[in-house]
């Protein structure tokens, strides 16, 4: 750290913005092509009508609900990382705040398409919110769905607007480094920023309130996502630890996808000695506390389905582990608490490679974990009479797959255009350090 | 500021030496109008006698708007038709505060943002005047009032202080 | 022996060889102990009188809550370790003196079973299917373990640590002296010490979630054997860390007040604990909400009988009521000053508020279960906690602040300025 300079930092980020060769353009086309083929699936779904997905009695909710907190789950770490863990003051987070931050921003706006795409009608989206009409119909607002509505919007307001003042200062630096243009289009970017005393004083101020509001959003979006679930009396989603569950997963999940990003990041901009191996190992400890207090609910959830001797709790759990889709649990089960207990050995969190891996089999594992609570639970519960099976069709994967490559498109398109590391954070931290 | 104030900036190399150099300047009689930065400092907040930022009650009313539109939408939502859905109340408390909690957090950030456009002073057509580029990438950047006889004196001032490039005075 | 790593100055050359003694007053040392005996023989006749089951379920109120006040303190320090927080050097050892009513808890833990017929309302009760886990020799093994361990890893914790925070080789103190020699023994290399601290640290936290899960479980949720909640546990533990962190800023604000010692609160250090104070007001209303929202809403009356009979029943709603506003509304509120946040005799009392306010929680949850509905429609008026509920509860508090003074008049330099400020950690 110590020899990073202001200049070496500003110089090692704004390489990255040099012109990208042809394999950054090729990977571009393929994902865009990607993200073609999941609209294709979903113009074909509002032609033909959402029968062409796999929901049906007695699942109705499948891999679009399971997108949908999938990718709302992914957003929160990128708030954990910029707002709470500004708040506590861990030095840490500045080398990887930006980039979490963004991929909270497109996580959001990709997670906000699912409740959409699950429409069907799309052209209804109207009806769900509180616009004045003849009728004077207005939205349930007892309604966790309704709650979600607000909720998501409002997420994705604060979080663009948080990222995007926290890029004021970045893009001005852009914009006294380059020419032409590109200077002309930072230069409206950055709104005139120069850098003054009183400017840093109110902005510093409205940073922290930023973070102080986004802390409680965060907490409270996804328990609000929780609700949509605990609020019915579907066995094994009517349970009150679901708020506190689901915010901790979704931290979980998160954290692997900000290693899942950062690391390629890492090396393919030589961002070494900005984001170092203990920014990662800090991530990778964080993931281990995560995946204890999802491990924690796994079994009180098991436990409590015991404790209330009620036969059809019981049943819905024995069947979680045991029935049609246990395989689905175990993988959950596995990926999620037992596989991160490796960032207990120093030698796993300290490897990159190790870190790679690792985040990847527990994001496949927190998204069989919506698969089990979702599609598992409804497809099991009161009546044997009403038992069924879920398995998602070509339509579904395709705009899962088309989700995925929108994602990564989105990504890749801002690292190569906008400052993927937070110059002025940076430059914070090793003001504070020397 | 008389209309025939000059303003000479000097530039400084980090911010250890700005902070000398304001104190040197401002013993000297001269006013340290700003300083530009790359980075914040609180010390250099104090030097220049800046106030503390306003900001904090703009997001507290939008805030306290928020917590009451959100009951507001939702209890004169809920009570055009009067309709007893799933058995809960018509008004009902309990799931209302969740549309009145985001509805805090949402007008608690937009006041936030009008701070910020309005106390941060953006967007800003005119911050290249005394501004030096290289005040957002590495070096600190001083601006001093002054009038056209003491130019040549305050300049001198400056680069005795270690200001580094050559100093630019504008109106 | 030397001192390890440390950078405070050495105050006169009495103190090379001999820390003086901590000045109490001799009321503080007189008074609770005399409460604490009264309590004790005022118990014993209210257990033995017409109705024992209020007097146990003071006993175990009070119980639940000195405990979990205690081991959350102690979670302070061993959560400011582990994240290697710089801040709270002198808040952590002041932190760990709750640490000392650890035994006392456990003692009281095994005398809680002689009123066993009282305390366990299930008892005789047709528990279908639950009765192997709910039974008293399992219930009581499981938890003797529980406390057991986590009592154990907290004082692992605290041997390590006080090698650091122990000055010097005084032996005037009994405790210290027994300390010292053993300190002699062992290794003296400051980064395998705070390794070691780093793993129990770990530990101890992770028992605290899981014990105070378990007797949340256990002695609480049983309470009414036929309503269950999921987040109980983890809602248990939560409380007990609010409790904690507001003892601490009781505890550390009196003695930054106390002319007669040196300890030293910085107002950003008051600030920083209090903002963690804040939050955990929060993260408490935000569990709490979470299973009222999730019951309400559900409707099922398995789930609803318990929440309505306390919310929504007198006398029962005007205590749950108070909870909620002195817990969460006064916090919220007051706490968003940061004036108040830098005054030591501002958070005493609001501290002190919310620490009752968390008692009367413990109380609500636990008396429906004993006192039955029946016995305030005959008996109109009779409000639940009276003079009794205040004796004993003082009577607990005398035995926590016995615990405490024992610790800081065997360890006074965590009294004195600059206490703990020893070692940089990295």
């Amino acid at each position: 750290m110590s020899q990073l300079t202001f200049e070496t930092i500003n110089t090692t980020v704004l390489n990255t913005l040099a012109r990208p060769g042809k394999i950054y353009w090729c990977i571009i086309a393929l994902l865009f092509a990607g993200v073609v083929l999941g609209a294709s699936c979903w113009a074909y779904q509002i032609f033909v009508g959402v029968g062409v997905a796999g929901m049906n009695t007695p699942v109705h909710w499948g891999t679009y609900l399971i997108n949908f907190v999938f990718w709302v789950g992914i957003a929160h770490s990128g708030t954990l990382i910029s707002a709470i863990l500004f708040l506590f003051r861990a030095g840490w987070r500045n080398p990887i705040a930006r980039a979490a931050e963004t991929m909270t921003v497109f996580a959001v706006c990709i997670a906000g398409l699912f409740p959409f795409i699950h429409l069907g009608r799309v052209w209804l989206v109207f009806y769900m919110l509180p616009i004045p009409n003849q009728r004077t119909l207005w939205p349930n607002f007892q309604s966790p769905l309704i709650f979600d509505v607000i909720a998501i919007s409002t997420y994705l307001t604060v979080s663009s607007l948080f990222w995007y003042t926290g890029l004021i200062p970045d893009l001005a630096i852009i914009r006294d480094r380059s020419n032409g243009i590109k200077k002309k289009i930072f230069k409206i970017l950055s709104l005139g920023w120069s850098g003054t005393t009183g400017q840093w004083l109110n902005y510093t101020r409205a940073y922290m309130l930023f973070a102080g509001l986004a802390t409680p959003l965060v907490i409270s979006v996804h328990s609000v996502v929780s609700w949509d679930f605990a609020l019915s009396v579907t066995p094994g989603w009517h349970t009150t630890i679901f708020a506190p569950y689901f915010v901790a997963g979704a931290i979980h999940s998160g954290l692997a996808m900000v290693l899942t990003l950062s690391i390629p990041l890492r090396k393919i901009f030589k961002y070494e000695s900005l984001i170092t191996i203990n920014v990662l190992e800090n991530i990778a400890k964080t993931i281990v506390f995560t995946g204890i207090i999802v491990g924690f609910s796994y079994g009180t959830e098991v436990f409590i389905s015991w404790y209330s001797q009620n036969i059809i709790e019981m049943e819905t759990f024995r069947w979680r582990a045991f029935g049609h889709y246990a395989p689905e649990y175990w993988i959950m089960i596995i990926c999620n608490t037992i596989i991160p207990l490796f960032f207990l050995l120093k030698k796993c969190r300290t490897n990159v490679i190790w870190l790679f891996i690792i985040s990847i089999f527990v994001n496949i594992g927190m998204w069989f974990e919506r698969f089990v609570i979702i599609a598992g639970s409804v497809a099991h519960d009161f009546l044997p009479n009403a038992w069924g099976h879920y398995r998602p069709t070509w339509v579904e994967g395709g705009i899962m797959l088309g989700a995925f490559c929108l994602f990564f498109f989105l990504f890749l398109l801002f690292v190569k255009h906008l400052p993927s590391v937070s110059m002025t954070e940076m430059k914070e931290l090793n003001h504070k350090t020397e | 500021m008389t209309t025939d104030a000059i303003i000479v900036t000097g530039l400084f190399k980090n911010q250890k030496e700005t902070l000398a150099a304001v104190e040197k300047i401002q013993k000297q009689g001269w006013v340290v109008t700003e300083v530009h930065s790359p980075i914040p400092s609180k010390s250099l907040a104090k030097a220049l006698g800046r106030k503390k930022s306003k900001i904090g009650w703009f997001t507290l009313v939008g805030g306290i708007i928020g917590f009451f539109s959100g009951f507001s939408l939702a209890v004169f939502t809920a009570t055009r038709w009067n309709l007893i859905v799933s058995g809960k109340p018509i008004v009902s408390w309990i799931p209302f505060f969740v549309i009145a909690f985001e509805c805090t957090i949402l007008f608690a950030v937009l006041g936030n943002v009008l701070g910020v456009l309005t106390q941060v002073g953006l967007p800003q057509k005119d911050y290249e005047k005394n501004y030096d580029p290289e005040c957002s990438g590495t070096l600190y950047g001083i601006e001093v009032a002054s009038t056209k006889e003491n130019v040549d004196s305050l300049k001198e001032l400056l680069s005795r202080a270690g200001s580094l490039k050559g100093q630019r005075e504008n109106k | 022996m030397t001192p390890i790593d440390t950078i405070d100055t050495i105050d006169t050359i009495d103190t090379i060889i001999k820390e003086p003694p901590a000045k109490f007053k001799k009321s503080i040392m007189v008074i609770p102990p005399i409460i604490a005996i009264a309590g004790i023989l005022f118990f014993i006749f209210f257990a033995t009188s017409a109705h024992p089951e209020k007097a146990w379920l003071v006993y175990l109120t009070n119980f639940l809550f000195f405990t979990a006040l205690s081991a959350g303190g102690l979670l302070f320090s061993t959560l400011m370790h582990f994240t290697k927080a710089k801040w709270s050097h002198n808040l952590a050892g002041i932190a760990e003196s709750f640490a000392a009513f650890f035994p006392v808890s456990f003692i009281l833990f095994i005398l809680l079973f002689i009123g066993q017929d009282h305390v366990f309302t299930w008892i005789g009760v047709d528990l279908h299917g639950k009765g192997i886990w709910l039974n008293i020799p399992f219930l009581f093994f499981r938890d003797f373990i529980a406390f057991l361990i986590l009592y154990c890893l907290g004082f692992a914790y605290l041997y390590q640590t006080l090698k650091f925070r122990l000055k010097n080789a005084g032996k005037e103190t009994w405790l210290k002296q027994f300390l010292f020699r053993r300190f002699e023994k062992t290794p003296h290399d400051p980064e395998k010490i705070k390794h070691r601290m780093t793993i129990f640290a770990g530990w101890y936290m992770l028992a605290f979630a899981l014990v105070f899960a378990l007797t949340g479980f256990d002695l609480v949720m049983s309470m009414d054997p036929h309503w269950y909640s999921t987040l109980f546990g983890a809602y248990t533990f939560i409380k007990a860390i609010y409790a904690g962190f507001g003892a601490i800023i009781i505890l550390a604000s009196i003695l930054h007040l106390n002319p007669n010692f040196s300890f030293n609160l910085s107002s950003s250090q008051l600030r920083d604990m209090s903002t963690l104070f804040f939050g955990f007001s929060i993260v408490w209303g935000d569990f709490f909400y979470s299973q009222f929202v999730v019951i309400w809403y559900g409707n099922i009356p398995e789930e609803t009988a318990y929440i309505i009979e306390r919310t929504m029943t007198s006398p029962w709603k005007w205590l749950a009521w108070t909870v909620f506003i002195v817990c969460f509304i006064m916090p919220f509120i007051i706490l968003l000053s940061r004036k108040i946040k830098e005054s030591p005799w501002c958070m005493i009392v609001v501290s002190s508020f919310v620490l009752a306010g968390l008692w009367i929680e413990h109380f609500l949850l636990l008396g429906p279960s004993y006192l039955d509905h029946e016995y305030f429609v005959h008996n109109t008026g009779i409000f639940p906690i009276s003079i009794s509920e205040l004796i004993i509860s003082l009577t607990f508090l005398s035995l926590l602040i016995i615990a405490i003074l024992f610790y800081l008049k065997q360890f006074p330099e965590l009294l004195k300025k600059g206490s703990g400020e020893v070692v940089q950690w990295k």
